[in-house]
């Protein structure tokens, strides 16, 4: 009865074939595009550090939810969810290394920031984005997070593994546990997301940018257990998980998926119809990039419009290729929303006009008095598009601001905006690399123990799990 | 009314009855209705019943409010009243999908329950029959009809439900227009 996976050299070669691959991946766009201090190699390690150490820090929302809610059909797959989560020992660690690289001046990524903290003093705007920016908080904060995560990670693995699950004592305790994870879990899925994603580009609010991302890579997650679960089946394992479980985790993929639209539509529209220069400078930034706002329309169309007119069916809930062919666009659709977020400040126009071309100063310097002289020179480099931005806003006075500044000059073909990061081969290796990494460290903490928690007492419900029409 | 006589049986237990639904059904015996206290899993299964079209019309109504939301809109928009409103276009979309989602949520909302209401014969001044009171306590029920079938016919009906586990077995006749 008590069933263990075993890691077999059979399933670890192809993770390590993966790894390698990775590896090449990072190799070969650290030396093609050494562009702006080789931003895109760094924007290929944030934007998988943080999209897989979301996932993995989902599998462990699940768990504890679900345990908060009184669920019991999820009790058969609890281990893979909290197996998902081992990523997060390393994914942590690694957006820390990629924060410190940054405020080391390695790479430019965090420039925009560091910008403000340097030289936006006396601003009074930006007082408090001085602290939030400074150094040393800045890297306590995003290690505070990374060692929250392996905290939980690791407890979470043996405590649901410990052998008196039914015992009442213990059954408190587990409520605890998750109570705890959740307060935990909703303070730094946030936070992180302002600190490594958001900063970027630090002039941009976005008021629902943790759940935001939290919609982003639930989706992901929801995806993956669904892969990874009937990946497991395929082995012969889990063989009491039947359609009605991953009925249930591909309702939950539909569900979030509508509720990620709903939070990407209601940012982008609260910023475009208020069109405060800041907030759409971020949008002009993407839509003026033919290659962005193909990545950004196409992400909402695989992540909106495919699941609302395929998932809604019941039949593709319950037919496993079917929800297996959802899962792999859904993982993709949703990276590459996270990439639609990293790679555009890092890599946009730098390669000419230095660290600080990211078209925001601009605006900002049109927005506040004193900071005309503050960012002279960014702007010199940026007005051109911000100009034109504006002008087909109703911000008339921006736009007479920057012209009378630079002048018609300006405008001419070589300053146009352009992007050198994009998905190509290097990132498709990378991804690849990163899922080999994932899955590795997820195979290595479910071979550790049971597949499936003998001793909780929801187990029964788990077996017996049965969706009925409705 | 076409049927007013009916052979009602009553279960006191689930899994007995899914069990003679699924005997009652291989004999060949139309099954009127089924009434039970709870939801049964795996009762719509045994009773062969198929998949509910009501949120196939959910999706058609939601459909509708979406259409209709989205044309008024850009009528007025484009057509009939355009205003500059803020230096937008004539056509802002996005301001739209807040309404449009709302009319799509409204018209599936109102469809599905009407055309609930409306399936199940549950409009108002309707006189529900009542096969038996103790279907909403801890009793399944069976229902059949008896206006077309011969004495022995019933009688088989009856000694079936018994050997399949019925703790009571009865004739109920609705007098018109109940």
């Amino acid at each position: 009865m008590t069933e263990k996976f075993e890691f077999t050299d059979k399933i670890k070669k192809p993770l390590i074939y993966m790894m390698l691959a990775g590896l090449l991946g990072l190799v070969a766009v650290f030396f093609l595009h050494p562009e702006n201090h080789h931003a895109r190699f760094w924007t290929n390690l944030l934007t998988n550090a943080y999209f897989f150490s979301g996932i993995a820090l989902f599998g462990l929302f699940v768990v504890a939810a679900t345990q908060l809610a009184y669920g019991g059909w999820q009790t058969l797959l609890k281990r893979v969810f909290i197996s998902m989560s081992a990523w997060v020992r390393v994914g942590g660690t690694l957006l820390v290394l990629i924060l410190v690289a940054g405020l080391l001046d390695i790479h430019p990524l965090y420039d925009h920031a560091k910008h403000i903290v340097h030289e936006g003093a006396g601003i009074p705007k930006y007082s408090t984005k001085i602290i939030y920016f400074g150094s040393i908080f800045w890297v306590s904060r995003v290690v505070a997070y990374a060692v929250l995560w392996f905290f939980f990670s690791v407890s979470f693995d043996k405590f649901f593994a410990q052998a008196d699950q039914t015992n009442p004592a213990t059954y408190k305790k587990s409520k605890l546990w998750a109570a705890a994870f959740i307060v935990v879990f909703a303070v730094t899925e946030s936070a992180v997301s302002w600190d490594m994603i958001m900063s970027l580009d630090p002039h941009w609010f976005s008021t629902l940018f943790g759940w935001y991302n939290f919609a982003s890579y639930g989706c992901a997650a929801w995806a993956m257990s669904i892969l990874l679960v009937l990946f497991l089946k395929s082995q012969g394992y889990l063989a009491q998980v039947n359609e009605n479980h991953i009925h249930d985790l591909g309702k939950f993929l539909f569900g979030f998926s509508i509720f990620w639209t709903y939070l990407w539509f209601s940012q982008f529209m609260l910023q475009w119809y208020a069109n405060i220069p800041e907030d759409t400078n971020f949008w002009v930034k993407r839509f003026n990039e033919p290659y962005f706002k193909v990545t950004i329309f196409g992400a909402l169309i695989i992540n909106f419009l495919f699941p609302l007119f395929f998932l809604i069916r019941r039949e593709a809930k319950r037919n496993f290729r079917m929800i297996s062919f959802g899962a792999v666009l859904l993982i993709f659709g949703h990276y590459v929303d996270f990439f639609n977020y990293t790679s555009v400040e890092p890599n946009w126009n730098s390669a000419k006009h230095g660290h600080h071309a990211g078209g925001h100063e601009g605006n900002a310097a049109l927005t506040e008095k004193g900071e005309i002289v503050l960012f002279a020179e960014a702007k010199e480099h940026t007005g051109n598009h911000t100009a034109t931005d504006v002008a087909t806003t109703q911000d008339a006075h921006a736009v007479e601001a920057t012209h009378g500044e630079h002048g018609a000059a300006e405008h001419h073909v070589a300053d146009a905006p352009n992007n050198f990061a994009g998905i190509g081969l290097a990132e498709i290796l990378v991804f690849i690399g990163f899922l080999g990494a994932f899955l590795f460290m997820f195979f290595m903490n479910l071979a550790k123990r049971n597949l499936v928690p003998e001793n909780d007492p929801y187990l029964k419900e788990a077996q017996r799990h049965h969706v009925t029409w409705a | 009314m076409a049927n007013n006589k009916f052979i009602v049986g009553l279960w006191d237990h689930e899994e007995v009855y899914l069990h003679a639904i699924e005997h009652i059904r291989h004999k060949g015996i139309t099954i009127y209705d089924s009434l039970t206290p709870f939801p049964v899993h795996g009762l719509d299964e045994a009773l062969g019943l198929r998949d509910t079209r009501l949120h196939t019309a959910g999706f058609m109504f939601g459909a509708t409010g979406t259409t209709l939301a989205l044309t008024f809109m850009s009528w007025v928009m484009t057509t009939n009243y355009p205003i500059d409103f803020g230096g937008k276009p004539y056509w802002p979309l996005p301001s739209f999908i807040p309404i449009t989602f709302e009319m799509t949520v409204l018209f599936a909302a109102w469809g599905m329950t009407l055309t609930y209401l409306v399936r199940n014969k549950l409009w108002p001044g309707r006189v529900p029959r009542i096969f038996d009171t103790r279907t909403t306590d801890d009793r399944f029920a069976l229902i059949f009809e008896a206006d077309k079938l011969s004495d022995s016919e019933l009688n088989e009906i009856k000694s079936l439900c018994t050997a399949e586990g019925a703790v009571e077995v009865k004739d109920k006749t609705f007098a018109e227009g109940e």
